[in-house]
């Protein structure tokens, strides 16, 4: 019983943030925008929320820093890809590579200079009940609302949603907006387990939110349940460690990596059936 | 008028005509580059009137109407309403002034539902009951005849409904000012009437119907006034029943049009025969289904009937990217045994559906896209190697058949306009005289000048052997150049029976499959 407890706590620890992430992807893409920068995004938060929280000792600024964070490397992405007409995934990637590039200088100047890291964070409760409520008020959003539409009209068409006076460039903005606070309390969280800051925390993190948006078919409740089952597949994966399987010692690496191969077949399996938005990276 | 509420306000329009100039333009200049697209161009549109602006492609209409709509702002000049300056910045500002557009290709977002469609931009309150709505819109709809399935997909709806949700969309924001862009271009000729007698009705309730469009016969039999535009100019400006089409058509294109028609060939040997063909659709149905059909040296045969009755998937299983059942033989050979490449080596040529889409690639120069198709010949290829100046010599040849305008063989070929693209399509698919065309829509967007010389060389290829297929929407320009036609209706395809052969109204009704 215990175990049980254990294992949904740790899948709830595991695949909050992915499901955080996976809603921020969800405004992004449902707009239009490809956002690989998910990653990113999630990494910068995570690395100002930690390190702002240790330095100041302010829980709430900490988490503030880590929105900003996550914002700006949001609004980067939309900067070049809506205002330079950049390619989404090579925009992503030159994201990617800022955010890890900042956040590995930033943690070594830190630890050079023996700064305290450790922090204290906010419950990991309250991050658990944003992943679970969120989905729900975005996928209320989507449907119910005039924002929700207007993203759904220019993430299918921008040219014709502008002929019908709607300015694309302004929904996507606010989009990506959004996508960056909700990366932000995802990298949040993300940091508030280990208490402290690690250079690429996030490995491959922004990805698998990515696949589980993907997986959900781009709406909002599917994803998040995607993103909480790869999150109970991280926490078997750690469970299961060590553990022999018909007599015979497997490698934890073996282990380690079930989740991202769950992720791959259950990619290959359904991307045929989940259709993206229609202008989904080409405007 | 009910219908007409909104949370917002409630006008009403009265009816006067006496007011000659409801929408006055003056003046309007804009230029592109070095490009006048509009040279001091002055309109007056009457209040309650439908009134039609003409012209060939490039005389400046459609820049004229995304003027006055505010997607284009004027290097000069005013534009009032009902005796109001207006300076429109965007589309936003137009709309709240009662302007409302329905461009050619359609505003409407395939992937959204038909009520979505319909609110997009002016959806009121920032929360959406689809149910409040609903009521409304069914009730604006109603006024019209028009029914719709609300909560379908857009993308499921045949064009003429498409149409209607445009018409209806306009209707939803109080538009008064209603500018259409070739509306009938996708519509059969029944649903052309049907639309025309709905903006009877809105012009009669008093508001102001402004229509775009290449056919004269709709401008004689439905509008008031006509403005004739030639060159970014506005060269005439007359009642339509103080003028005739034959002398509209000679104010378009500045001149007597005189196109000598080359009198048929007797048909020759059986190029093309279908027997038993079927083609299946992308949603698993049976879109084609000919129980048989023939095409003869030196014969133009025209395919009508509304878009989506299996024009496409007929095409595109005779030029080898969709597989088929049955007999297809293209002389002595099954067509289905050759690939696509060996289709093209034997003489088939193909003018596809969607010039950017199928036909071209954009960024490419015009002397690559010129050999595309055309480049495992001689001499263009010498086994191993391209002969670029046999490509030229080819792109040569295919810009001066239409005289398309291009800056440079080595600019891209986007740059050019819909109707030089369209020319070049055409004019290539023409080159290295092929036995068989298969053309879908082969003057799309040409006006009738260009539309008349790409006839003209059709026919006159036939008359020296090779036959054309051609599928086009539009039933007049069939009726015009081909010899024959054959209608699809739901993949099947049937002949107009004889006597009724170049009856417009037969075809009519058997396009949308009555009894001719």
């Amino acid at each position: 019983m215990n175990e049980l407890l254990d294992l949904v706590s740790a899948t709830a620890r595991l695949g909050g943030p992915l499901a955080l992430a996976a809603m921020g992807g969800l405004l992004s893409e449902r707009s239009g925008v490809v956002n690989i920068a998910l990653e990113g995004a999630m990494l910068a938060s995570a690395c100002a929320c930690g390190m702002v929280s240790a330095a100041t000792g302010s829980t709430a600024l900490g988490l503030f820093a880590g929105l900003v964070a996550a914002v700006i490397v949001c609004l980067l992405h939309a900067l070049a890809v809506l205002g330079f007409r950049i390619d989404h995934i090579v925009s992503g990637i030159a994201a990617n590579a800022v955010a890890f590039g900042v956040t590995g200088f930033a943690i070594k100047v830190a630890v050079q200079r023996g700064a305290e890291l450790k922090f204290t964070p906010l419950p990991q409760i309250v991050y658990i009940a944003c992943a679970l409520i969120l989905p729900v008020v975005i996928a209320f959003m989507i449907q119910r609302t005039v924002f929700g539409l207007r993203i759904n009209a220019v993430g299918n068409s921008g040219s014709k949603s502008a002929e019908m006076g709607v300015n694309p460039i302004r929904v996507r903005l606010v989009a990506l907006f959004g996508c960056g606070l909700l990366t932000g309390l995802a990298g949040a969280m993300l940091v508030s387990q280990p208490e402290h800051f690690t250079a690429n925390m996030t490995a491959g993190k922004g990805f698998i939110a990515l696949a589980a948006l993907i997986l959900g078919g781009w709406r909002p409740i599917p994803a998040m349940i995607a993103a909480f089952a790869f999150g109970l597949f991280d926490a078997l994966q750690i469970r299961l460690q060590g553990t022999p399987m018909l007599g015979v010692e497997v490698p934890s690496q073996f282990w380690a990596s079930l989740p991202y191969v769950i992720t791959l077949i259950a990619l290959a399996g359904f991307l045929g059936k989940s259709k993206p938005p229609a202008a989904l990276g080409r405007e | 008028m009910r219908h007409l509420r909104s949370s917002k306000s409630s006008k009403v329009f009265p009816v006067d005509r006496s007011n000659a100039s409801f929408i006055r333009m003056q003046g309007i200049t804009k230029r592109f580059g070095n490009v006048t697209a509009n040279a001091s161009v002055d309109l007056d549109v009457a209040k309650g009137s439908i009134h039609a602006i003409v012209g060939e492609n490039g005389a400046g209409k459609s820049t004229l109407m995304r003027i006055l709509y505010g997607l284009y702002k004027p290097d000069s000049g005013s534009i009032s309403i009902d005796g109001e300056e207006k300076s429109f910045k965007s589309p936003q500002d137009a709309i709240a002034s009662g302007i409302g557009m329905v461009s050619q290709h359609y505003a409407i977002i395939p992937e959204l539902s038909c009520i979505d469609n319909l609110i997009l931009g002016a959806e009121g309150s920032a929360l959406i009951d689809r149910n409040t709505i609903i009521e409304r819109a069914t009730n604006l709809a109603s006024a019209l005849g028009f029914e719709f399935d609300w909560y379908a997909i857009a993308g499921d709806m045949s064009p003429s409904a498409a149409q209607k949700l445009e018409i209806a969309k306009l209707l939803w924001r109080e538009s008064n000012i209603l500018i259409l862009d070739e509306p009938t271009a996708m519509l059969s000729p029944e649903d052309s009437a049907a639309l025309y007698t709905n903006l009877r009705t809105l012009a009669d309730a008093g508001r102001t119907v402004i229509v775009v469009t290449h056919r004269l016969e709709e401008v004689m039999d439905y509008c008031e006034r006509v403005t004739v535009m030639r060159n970014g100019k506005v060269v005439a400006n007359e009642e339509t029943a103080q003028t005739t089409s034959k002398r509209l058509a000679e104010l378009i294109v500045g001149g007597e049009l005189t196109f000598e028609r080359e009198r048929p060939a007797v048909p020759g040997r059986v190029s093309l025969s279908l027997r038993e063909f079927s083609v299946q659709g992308d949603r698993g149905d049976r879109a084609v289904d000919i129980n048989a059909f023939e095409l003869r040296e030196s014969e133009v045969v025209g395919v009508a009937g509304v878009d989506g009755n299996g024009q496409k998937e007929l095409i595109e299983s005779l030029i080898g990217i969709r597989p088929y059942l049955g007999v297809a033989k293209y002389y002595d050979r099954e067509l289905g045994g050759l690939s696509v490449a060996q289709r093209l080596e034997d003489g088939l040529a193909i003018v596809p559906e969607d010039r950017q889409l199928q036909g071209l690639i954009g960024s490419w120069s015009v002397a690559d896209n010129a050999i595309l198709g055309l480049h495992r010949r001689q001499p263009i290829s010498n086994g191993w190697r391209m002969d670029r100046s046999a490509c030229i010599a080819v792109t040569e040849d295919i810009v001066r058949r239409f005289s398309t305008k291009v800056s440079s063989f080595g600019a891209p070929i986007a740059s050019l306009s819909g109707g030089n693209q369209q020319r070049f399509v055409v004019a290539r698919a023409l080159e290295g005289s092929p036995k068989l065309l298969i053309a879908f829509q082969p003057a799309r967007g040409l006006d009738i000048r260009g539309s008349s010389e790409v006839y003209a060389e059709i026919r006159r290829r036939c008359s020296m052997g090779m036959c054309a297929l051609i599928v086009s929407f539009d039933l007049d320009e069939l009726l015009e150049h081909c010899d024959r036609i054959v209608v699809m209706f739901r993949g099947k395809a049937s002949e107009p029976p004889h006597g009724l052969q170049s009856d417009r109204h037969a075809v009519g009704r058997m396009m949308v499959g009555l009894s001719p």
